[in-house]
């Protein structure tokens, strides 16, 4: 069991440092929240099944289970609403990027 | 346009008052969640709960549902709880979405790693088939939740509703870009909600 | 369970990276995001804390975190957008 939750952890770990140097080198502020989003789906996710199971299992500690649980599902539900809120805010404000995009039909349907 | 939307909305909130059966269906959900905090859900099992911890709870939950159903539930208030759309609704939440997550993780750590950055961003405009608020929601939310794509606006026009979405790797436009985005999404929760 | 601490640490060291992005970008959104992700991973690095010394009490103050975070970033979008 401990070997599990350790893996999971690991995995976890992984996939943020993945983020971080993700949101160090991309060229463009569309694209940094793109990074944004790697790391708190999978970064956090990891470590809350991880610890749900260590506290279940190892410690019988049921009320640190029910108070991870709700952490959890608060993450699922408003980390997508903060990032759609910030990109059209950005957008509509007036940051573009350096280089032109290929494919815009946004723009183009704003002028209207 | 803004305008149009605001005078709908006003009406709509108005026209409802709390209908019993809503205000019955919330009060459940709220109370089950108070047996959870409070920890009288292993005592129960165990045979020895304590009685004003659950006349506390029966108050507060009917409380608190006297004031919010009317936000909560908009047609139908016992919807969820056909055994079709429950499991789809379970089956979505612990096989199909993960695995969509992984995939698209992946995809975009070794894009994050690799020593030339392979990225050819763009907005593409995806016509969708969802008609119920709940559900626009929940397909725009899964879309946001994916990294490399995120929702930039929901719209309509004459009758079918379309989402803008920023891509990290623009390839496909129209019917396409639906299947190549949110195919298998769009496909379970249509089982759900209609 | 000693690596749980080394887990913790090594969180910490990645949040303490993006502090560079949160000085260097050029438009404001880039720092909000960049604020954002410091708030998770230092709510990461709690939990495990929490794990190690076995006390439910540190469980609260990641879920306040967590709600704070999540409020500041959406009000500083609102802003921007035109419509607070």
């Amino acid at each position: 069991m401990r070997i599990a939750i350790d893996i999971l952890i690991g995995i976890s770990l992984f996939f943020a440092l993945a983020g971080v140097v993700g949101m160090l080198r991309m060229p463009d502020t569309f694209s940094r929240m793109q990074s944004a989003t790697n790391i708190t789906t999978l970064g956090v996710l990891g470590v809350i099944i991880g610890a749900i199971l260590y506290t279940a299992f190892v410690l019988h500690n049921y009320e640190m289970t029910v108070k991870l649980a709700i952490i959890g599902v608060f993450y699922i539900i408003t980390n997508p609403i903060s990032g759609h809120a910030l990109a059209k805010g950005a957008y509509k404000h007036g940051v573009r990027p350096d280089k032109e995009m290929e494919v815009n039909r946004y723009e183009e349907d704003l002028g209207e | 346009m803004i305008k149009q939307k605001m005078k709908i909305d006003k009406e709509r909130i108005k026209l409802k008052k709390a209908r019993f059966p809503a205000v019955i269906a919330t009060a459940i959900v709220c109370f089950l969640f108070w047996l959870l905090i409070t920890g009288q859900l292993v005592m129960l099992l165990e045979g020895e709960p304590s009685w004003q911890v659950l006349v506390a709870g029966v108050l507060v939950s009917v409380g608190v549902s006297l004031f919010s159903a009317k936000f909560f539930i908009h047609s139908n208030p016992f919807y969820i709880w056909h055994p079709k759309r429950l499991g789809a609704a379970l089956l979505y939440c612990v096989i199909i979405f993960p695995w969509e997550l992984i995939k698209a993780n992946w995809d975009m750590a070794k894009r994050a790693f690799s020593p030339k950055l392979n990225i050819n961003p763009g907005i593409v405009k995806i016509p969708v088939e969802m008609e119920s608020d709940y559900g626009l929601m929940a397909l725009a939310n899964s879309i946001t939740l994916t990294p490399g794509t995120i929702t930039m606006e929901v719209t309509e026009e004459d009758g079918q509703n379309y989402f803008y979405v920023h891509w990290i790797d623009a390839t496909a436009d129209g019917e396409e870009g639906t299947q190549a985005i949110c195919g298998t999404m769009q496909k379970w929760l249509r089982r759900i909600w209609k | 369970m000693s690596e749980l601490l080394f887990f913790a640490i090594c969180f910490l060291a990645l949040a303490l990276m993006l502090i560079f992005r949160i000085a260097k970008g050029p438009s404001v959104a880039d720092r909000a995001i960049a604020a954002d992700c410091v708030d998770m991973l230092t709510d990461m690095a709690l939990i495990l804390f929490a794990l190690y010394s076995h006390r439910g009490i540190f469980l609260d103050i990641a879920l306040v975190t967590a709600v704070l975070g999540f409020i500041g970033t959406t009000f500083i979008a609102k802003y921007l957008e035109g419509k607070l």
